[in-house]
C-alpha cells in the first residue's frame, strides 16, 4: 500500500497533474480514463476536472505518513530537510491566473469581430488608390483618406473599449487585498513561526480558531476544530474535524483540512500533505484557465451580422463588376468600382455605435450593482435562459437567523428579514420569559465592542453562527444583553462540544428574592429531552407525559423537515438547600445535576432568503428563465430555500413529495406527474449525460444538492447541451472552471474569491440574486435597441450605394462622394445611433422568454431586407429626385445627364453644353457636383430623420410609445425670429453708417 | 462534443438539394409556390409604386422649370475661356508640318466648326450694330452676323489649311456661352506668350475685340441661330531653321470688368492656357 501511493505521488511531484494516471477508483472511474486516452488533448482538462479528487493520505495511520514524507510528527522536519523540499516543490502559493498581457488586450480589442472589415475597407481602400495611382498619378487621394478614416475610427474605437474594460478591471483589482500569512510550524524540533509560503510536505503544522488553514493538511491530533468548507464544497455549516479516518472520499472524511479553508474554532496539529498548485483548491484553479472561454452571445450575432453585411457587399459588388467590364469599362476601372462597392457596404459608424451603446448599458449596470467586466457580456445576461445560482450568500443572507420557535405545544414564526423589526410571536407567556432568559443566559457570543451606533442586525459578533443567532434575537427583544447577562452573573459553564452536544451554564439570578442559582442548557434537542422529566406549559412545570413528547416529536420534525438547525432548551432552579450561594460549581466532576430538568422549548434557525429574492425568481420565471440552485448544503435545507423563494413553486412536488402523498414507493411514481427535483451531488455522480439531459429538459426546477463543486462544471455544460444561455454564479475558488465554462459568469463581489472573480465576466457588487435579474433586464433591452440601432445604421447604406451603382451604369455626374458619405456616416448618424440605446422598452421586455440563441438573431434576414430593399431604397429614390433636382435647375435636365460621365470628368473639356445651350468649364461642373453631393446628402439626412423616428418601435405605434411633443420644438421659435431680426438690423446699420461708433463695436 | 461535427460533402449536398427543391413542402429555395407568389406580387405592387412616384416627382419638379432659361445661373456668373480645336489629350497642339496626316484631324474640326460662319448660311442673321449690346425683347430672337473675315488669315478662306502646313497654326479661342451675360466695357482676348521671343502672336479680328452686340445670349431654344464671337490666334515662330518649335500660348479676357480672369481653382475662367509644338 504504502509503496503504491509513494509511486502515486512521484507522478504528481514530477509536475504533470496527470491524475489519470493515478486513477485508481472504480471501474467506472478507470473507464473514462481509459476514454480519455483515445480523446484529444483539449478535452482532457475538462475530464481531470470532472472527476472526483484523488488523495490517499486520509486512509494511511500516523506510522505510515511518517514514513511516506519521510518526517516526524514530534520533532518535525529538519530545516535543511524543509529548505531542499521547498527548493524542488516551490513555494507554497498559487500560481496567480495567468494574465493576458495588456498588449494582447489591447491588439484583441483592435481585431475583434466587427474591426476586422473596417480593415479589410482600409486595406482595399489602399489597394484602390494604389492601382489608381499607377494609372494616373494625380488621381484623387479621396480613396487613401478613407482608408485612413477606417484605419482611425478601429483603432479609437478599440482604445475606447479598453479602456472601459481596463476601468472595471482596476475596480476589481481594489478587491484584491492579500494579507500574507504566517503558519506555525514544528522544524527541528522547535516550533516557529514562517510565513505560510515556505511550507513543504512532510511540515507539523498547528491551527487554531480563526487560521487559514495554509496547505492541505492531514490532521494528526484535534481538540474541538470545525472548520468552514464552504469555499471548497459550498457547504456552509461549520464541520467539525477529527483525526480519524471517517470517509473513503477525501472531501468527506474528517481528518483532511484543506488549503484555504477557515478554522473556526479549535485547534489541531496536523501533516502538510499538498502545498500551493497541489492542494486541492490549487488543482481546480489552475484548470480552470484549462476551460475555454465561450464565445459571447453577442459576439457570435456580431460575427453573423459582419457575414450578412460582407455577403451583400462582395454580391453586389461582383455583380456590378460583370455589369461594368460588360459595359466596356477598363478591368482595372471595374476594379476599383468592386472596391468602391464593397468599401460602401461597411457601415463605418457601427463599430463606434455599438461599443459606445454597450459601454454606456454597462454604466448603467454598473449603478445596479453589476459591474461587467467584458463588455459584450452585457447582452450575455440577456439572452440567459438558465441561472445557476449557488445558494449561501446568493439567494440567502449568509448569517444564521431564528426563524421558528416552539412552546407551549404551539410553533410560533420569528421574522426573518434582513432587519429583524417585526417580531409578532406572543410574548407574553411565562414560558417564553424563561425560554429567553435560556436564549440569552446559556450562550458565550458577544459584540463586539464599540458598535452602540451599528443596527443590531449589523453588528459583528465574535461566536460561531447558532450563538449569533441567538445572540441577535434576543438583543432585538429583550433589549441590552450584555447587561442582562451582567446581572445575571455566571458561576460555571460547560461549552458546547461534539460528545456531550449540549452547552451548559450555571447563573446566580437578578430576583434578589430568590437566592436559587439557575442552571440554563441548551443543545441537540433530543440530547436535551433526555435529560428532562418535566416540561414548562403556560408557565408551569408540567411532568414529561407521553403526549407531551409526542408532541415535541412532531414539532422536531416539522422544524427539521423545513431545513432548519433545531436546538432545544431546558432549565433547572436549584435548590437552595443543597446548592448555597458559596457552592463552588466544579464542571470536571459536575457537582450539580444533569438530569431532570425542565424542558423550556425549542428554536430553529436558518439561513434565511434575502427578501428581495423570492420576488427576482417570479421576475425570472416570468421572463421565461430557469433557476436553478446548486448549493453543497443538505437537500432538505437546499429544498426548504428553493421552496421559499420559490425556485421550487408552492403547488409543484418533486417525485418524493408524490410518493409521501400518496404513501408509494418512490419507484412507482410516475415521474412525469412531478415538476421539481432535488438531485443530491451522489446521484449526479452515478448520472450519464444522457440522464443529465433528461433530467434538464424533464423538470422545470431544479436544485440540486451537496454538489461538489466538480459537479457545477458537469451541471453547466448539460444545460449548454439544451442550446440554453447559462448563466452560473459563485464565489468560491471551486466555481471559477464552472464560471468560466458558462456563457455568463457572475462573481460575488464582497464573498467572491481573486480567482471567481477573474473568471467571471461580470461581478455583483452586492452579492444579490436580485441584481441578476436587473441585468437581465438590461441585457434584454440593449439587445432591442442594439437592432434598432443597427436597422437605422443599415438603412442608408442603400442610400450610399446606389448612386455608385447608377453612376457606373448610367453615367451620371457622381451624386454623393466618399467623404460626404463619411460625413454621414461618422457625423450626423451617430449621435442618433446612439440615442437609440436610451430607447426605453416597447412592452414589458420581462415578461417575453429568453430569445433562442439561433433564431433570434440581432440580425436577421427581414431586418437586413427590409432595411436595404424597402427603406433605404425609398431613401435612395428620394436623395435622386433631389439631385436631379439641383441638376435641372442649374441648367442640366435629367436626359442630358446620361452617359455625360466621361466629358463631365475630363479636364480638359471646359465647354461642356448644359440643356439650355450653355457652357461650363470643368471647375464650374465639379462645383455643381458639389452641389449634387449636398443635395443627396440632405435628402438622405432628412429621411434619415424619419427612419430614425420609425426605428424608436418595431410593433408598436409611435404614438403608443411617445415622442418630443411637436409643439414644442415651436416654443423658441420667437426668439429665433429676434435672432435673426436683430442680426439683419446690425448688419444694416453697419453698411449704413460705415465707421460709426456701431461699426466699431458690433462689425466683427 | 460540444463543438460542431464537420458536414461531409454528401451530407452537405443533399441539404442543398432539398433547400433548392423540397418535395415534402414543395418549398422551392425555401419558399412554397404561394410565398413566391405573395413575395413577388408584393415587391411588384411596393416597387411598382416607388417608380411611380419617383417619376410622378421627378415630372412634378420638370413642370416647374423653364424651357428657356435654367432656373438659377449662379453657378456660372462668369464665362470660361476654351479653345478649338480641341487636342486629343491635354491641351497640347502637337503637329509636323511635313506631315499633313499630323494636322489633318485639327483642320477638318475647324472646318466643321466654322462651316455656319459661312457667308451663306449667315444670309438670314441681322447685321448689328457694333459696340453696344444686342438687347431684344422677343418673341423671335435675331441673331448677329459674324462675318469670316474677321478672323482674316485664320478665316481659311486664303489659307484653308489654317497656317499649319506653313508651321504658323491657328487656334480658335471662344468665349463660353452664358444665359444673360452682358460684358462691361469693352471685351477683348489677349493673348501672350509664355516663352518670349520664340514665336509672335497675331490676334484676329484686331486686338482680339469680341464685340458687344453678340450678346446678351438668349439660350439655345429662344436664339436658335446664334453665333458664338470668336478670336483666332496665329502662332509664327520666329526661328524656322529650328526643327521643334515650342511655345505656351495664355488668353484672357480683358476690358470687361465684370468678366474674371484670375481664379486660383478654375484654370478656365476667363483664361486659357495652351500649348503648340511644331516639327519641321
Amino acid at each position: 500500500m504504502t509503496k503504491k501511493t509513494l509511486e502515486i505521488y512521484s507522478v504528481e511531484l514530477s509536475g504533470t497533474k496527470d491524475i489519470q494516471q493515478t486513477d485508481k477508483g472504480n471501474g467506472k472511474e478507470k473507464y473514462r480514463g481509459l476514454k480519455n486516452c483515445f480523446e484529444p488533448r483539449k478535452n482532457h482538462y475538462k475530464e481531470e476536472l470532472r472527476k472526483e479528487v484523488d488523495l490517499d493520505d486520509h486512509k494511511l495511520s500516523i506510522k505510515e505518513l511518517e514514513k511516506k514524507y519521510d518526517t516526524n510528527i514530534i520533532t518535525g522536519l529538519s530545516s535543511t530537510q524543509a529548505a531542499e523540499l521547498l527548493a524542488r516543490n516551490g513555494p507554497n502559493a498559487l500560481t496567480p491566473p495567468k494574465e493576458t498581457p495588456e498588449i494582447i488586450k489591447f491588439l484583441k480589442q483592435m481585431v475583434g469581430g466587427f474591426s476586422i472589415l473596417l480593415w479589410i475597407g482600409a486595406i482595399l481602400c489602399w489597394i484602390a488608390y494604389g492601382i489608381q495611382y499607377s494609372m494616373n498619378t494625380s488621381s484623387s487621394l479621396d480613396n487613401v483618406y478613407l482608408g485612413c478614416v477606417l484605419a482611425l475610427v478601429v483603432i479609437l474605437t478599440g482604445i475606447f473599449a479598453y479602456y472601459q474594460e481596463a476601468k472595471s478591471t482596476n475596480i476589481m483589482a481594489t478587491f484584491n487585498k492579500m494579507i500574507p500569512q504566517q503558519a506555525l510550524v514544528i522544524r527541528d524540533s522547535e516550533k516557529m513561526t514562517i510565513p505560510a509560503e515556505e511550507l513543504v510536505v512532510g511540515d507539523i503544522v498547528e491551527i487554531r480558531g480563526g487560521d487559514r488553514i495554509p496547505a492541505d493538511i492531514r490532521l494528526l491530533s484535534v481538540q474541538g476544530c470545525k472548520v468552514d468548507n464552504s469555499s471548497l464544497t459550498g457547504e456552509s455549516e461549520p464541520q467539525p474535524r477529527s483525526s480519524e479516518f471517517t470517509h473513503d472520499s477525501p472531501l468527506e472524511t474528517k481528518n483532511i483540512g484543506f488549503y484555504s479553508t477557515t478554522c473556526l474554532e479549535g485547534t489541531a496539529t496536523g501533516m502538510v500533505i499538498n502545498t500551493g498548485d497541489r492542494t486541492i483548491i490549487g488543482q481546480i484553479a489552475s484548470l480552470a484557465s484549462g476551460v475555454g472561454n465561450e464565445k459571447t452571445p453577442i459576439a457570435i450575432e456580431i460575427q453573423h451580422f459582419v457575414h450578412i453585411v460582407a455577403g451583400v457587399a462582395v454580391s453586389i459588388g461582383i455583380l456590378f463588376f460583370i455589369i461594368a467590364v460588360s459595359l466596356k469599362y477598363q478591368v482595372l476601372d471595374s476594379i476599383i468600382f468592386l472596391i468602391g462597392i464593397i468599401v460602401a457596404n461597411v457601415p463605418e459608424g457601427l463599430l463606434a455605435t455599438v461599443t459606445v451603446t454597450l459601454s454606456l448599458t454597462a454604466k448603467r449596470m454598473a449603478k445596479k450593482n453589476c459591474l461587467v467586466k467584458n463588455l459584450e457580456a452585457v447582452e450575455t445576461l440577456g439572452s440567459t435562459s438558465i441561472i445557476c445560482s449557488d445558494k449561501t450568500g446568493t439567494l440567502t443572507q449568509n448569517r444564521m437567523t431564528v426563524a421558528h420557535l416552539w412552546f407551549d405545544n404551539q410553533i410560533f414564526i420569528a421574522d426573518t428579514s434582513e432587519d429583524h423589526s417585526n417580531q409578532v410571536f406572543d410574548q407574553s407567556s411565562g414560558t417564553w420569559a424563561s425560554l429567553s432568559k435560556i436564549i440569552t443566559l446559556c450562550n458565550r457570543a458577544e459584540f463586539s465592542p464599540g458598535q452602540e451606533s451599528v443596527p443590531i442586525m449589523k453588528r459583528v459578533v465574535v461566536g460561531d453562527a447558532s450563538e449569533t443567532a441567538l445572540l441577535k434575537f434576543s438583543e432585538v427583544i429583550l433589549g441590552d444583553v450584555m447587561e442582562i447577562r451582567k446581572r445575571n452573573h455566571k458561576v460555571a459553564e460547560i461549552p458546547f462540544n461534539s460528545t456531550n452536544k449540549f452547552q451548559l451554564s450555571i447563573h446566580k439570578t437578578d430576583d434578589p428574592n430568590d437566592q436559587r442559582f439557575l442552571l440554563v442548557m441548551k443543545g441537540a434537542p433530543e440530547r436535551i429531552l433526555e435529560k428532562c422529566s418535566t416540561i414548562m406549559v403556560n408557565g408551569q412545570k408540567q411532568p414529561l407525559d407521553k403526549n407531551t413528547a409526542e408532541a415535541f416529536h412532531t414539532a422536531y420534525m416539522e422544524l427539521g423537515g423545513l431545513g432548519e438547525r433545531v436546538l432545544g432548551f431546558c432549565h433547572l432552579y436549584l435548590p437552595a438547600d443543597e446548592f448555597p450561594e458559596t457552592y463552588t460549581f466544579d464542571v470536571d466532576t459536575m457537582n450539580f445535576p444533569t438530569s431532570n430538568l425542565c424542558f423550556v422549548g425549542l428554536l430553529s434557525m436558518i439561513d434565511p432568503p434575502r427578501s428581495t429574492v423570492p420576488d427576482a425568481v417570479t421576475k425570472c420565471r416570468s421572463a421565461g428563465i430557469k433557476v436553478i440552485m446548486v448549493t453543497g448544503d443538505h437537500p432538505i435545507t437546499a429544498k426548504a430555500i428553493a421552496k421559499s423563494v420559490g425556485i421550487i413553486s408552492a403547488n409543484s412536488e418533486t417525485v418524493e413529495d408524490i410518493a409521501k402523498r400518496l404513501h408509494i414507493a418512490v419507484e412507482q411514481v410516475n415521474k412525469r406527474d412531478a415538476k421539481a427535483a432535488v438531485v443530491t451531488g451522489m446521484e449526479l455522480k452515478d448520472m450519464s449525460p444522457e440522464q443529465l439531459d433528461e433530467l434538464l429538459t424533464n423538470y422545470s426546477e431544479i436544485v440540486f444538492a451537496r454538489t461538489s463543486p466538480q459537479q457545477k462544471l458537469i451541471i453547466v455544460e448539460g444545460c449548454q447541451r439544451q442550446n440554453a444561455v447559462v448563466a452560473v454564479t459563485g464565489d468560491g475558488v471551486n466555481d471559477s472552471p464552472a464560471l468560466k465554462k458558462a456563457d455568463i459568469g457572475i462573481a460575488m463581489g464582497i464573498a467572491g474569491s481573486d480567482a471567481a472573480k477573474n473568471a467571471a465576466d461580470m461581478i455583483l457588487l452586492d452579492d444579490n440574486f436580485a441584481s441578476i435579474v436587473t441585468g437581465v433586464e438590461e441585457g434584454r433591452l440593449i439587445f432591442d435597441n442594439l437592432k434598432k440601432t443597427i436597422a437605422y445604421t443599415l438603412t442608408k447604406n442603400i442610400a450610399e450605394l446606389c448612386p455608385f451603382l447608377i453612376y457606373i451604369i448610367v453615367g451620371l455626374p457622381l451624386p454623393i462622394g466618399t467623404i460626404t458619405i463619411l460625413f454621414i456616416d461618422l457625423g450626423t448618424d451617430i449621435i442618433p445611433s446612439i440615442a437609440l440605446a436610451y430607447e426605453k422598452a416597447e412592452s414589458d421586455i420581462m415578461n417575453r422568454k429568453p430569445r433562442h440563441k439561433k433564431k433570434d438573431r440581432l440580425v436577421n434576414q427581414q431586418l437586413a431586407i427590409y432595411s436595404y430593399l424597402h427603406i433605404g431604397l425609398m431613401q435612395a429614390v428620394g436623395a435622386f429626385v433631389a439631385y436631379f433636382t439641383v441638376y435641372a435647375q442649374e441648367g442640366f435636365k435629367p436626359s442630358i445627364l446620361i452617359n455625360i460621365r466621361v466629358e463631365w470628368e475630363d479636364s480638359n473639356v471646359n465647354d461642356l453644353e448644359d440643356s439650355y445651350g450653355q457652357q461650363w468649364t470643368w471647375y464650374q461642373r465639379k462645383y455643381l457636383e458639389w452641389m449634387g453631393y449636398t443635395a443627396f446628402f440632405v435628402g438622405i439626412m432628412v429621411q434619415q430623420i424619419a427612419d430614425l423616428i420609425i426605428r424608436k418601435t418595431r410593433r408598436n405605434s409611435i404614438f403608443q410609445q411617445g415622442l418630443f411633443r411637436p409643439q414644442y420644438w415651436f416654443v423658441a421659435v420667437p426668439f429665433a425670429i429676434l435672432i435673426w431680426v436683430y442680426d439683419e438690423v446690425r448688419k444694416l446699420f453697419i453698411r449704413l453708417y460705415p465707421g460709426s461708433w456701431w461699426d466699431k463695436n458690433m462689425y466683427y | 462534443m460540444t463543438k460542431k461535427e464537420k458536414k461531409s460533402f454528401n451530407q452537405s449536398l443533399a441539404e442543398w438539394k432539398l433547400f433548392i427543391y423540397n418535395p415534402t413542402t414543395g418549398e422551392f429555395l425555401g419558399r412554397t409556390a404561394k410565398s413566391w407568389g405573395l413575395i413577388l406580387l408584393f415587391y411588384l405592387v411596393f416597387y411598382g409604386f416607388l417608380a411611380a412616384l419617383f417619376s410622378f416627382t421627378m415630372w412634378a419638379m420638370l413642370q416647374t422649370l423653364n424651357d428657356e432659361v435654367p432656373k438659377y445661373r449662379d453657378q456660372i456668373p462668369s464665362p470660361g475661356l476654351m479653345v478649338f480645336p480641341k487636342p486629343l489629350t491635354a491641351l497640347e497642339y502637337s503637329f509636323t508640318v511635313s506631315d499633313p496626316e499630323s494636322y489633318q484631324g485639327y483642320i477638318e474640326d475647324l472646318r466643321k466648326f466654322l462651316k455656319p460662319y459661312n457667308l451663306e448660311e449667315q444670309k438670314n442673321l441681322t447685321a448689328c450694330p457694333d459696340g453696344a449690346l444686342n438687347e431684344q425683347k422677343g418673341p423671335v430672337y435675331g441673331a448677329c452676323q459674324f462675318p469670316l473675315t474677321l478672323l482674316q488669315e485664320c478665316s481659311g478662306v486664303d489659307d484653308p489649311e489654317f497656317g499649319y502646313s506653313k508651321g504658323n497654326p491657328c487656334v480658335l479661342v471662344k468665349m463660353n456661352r452664358i444665359i444673360g451675360l452682358k460684358p462691361q466695357g469693352e471685351p477683348r482676348i489677349e493673348c501672350t506668350s509664355k516663352s518670349e521671343n520664340t514665336a509672335a502672336l497675331s490676334t484676329y479680328p484686331p486686338k482680339g475685340t469680341i464685340d458687344l452686340k453678340y450678346f446678351p445670349y438668349y439660350g439655345k431654344k429662344l436664339h436658335v441661330s446664334y453665333l458664338q464671337p470668336l478670336v483666332a490666334v496665329q502662332v509664327s515662330f520666329n526661328a524656322t531653321s529650328s526643327t521643334v518649335n515650342e511655345v505656351t500660348v495664355e488668353c484672357k479676357i480683358d476690358g470687361s470688368p465684370n468678366l474674371k480672369n484670375q481664379d486660383d481653382r478654375d484654370k478656365f475662367l476667363g483664361r486659357v492656357v495652351f500649348k503648340v509644338t511644331a516639327r519641321a
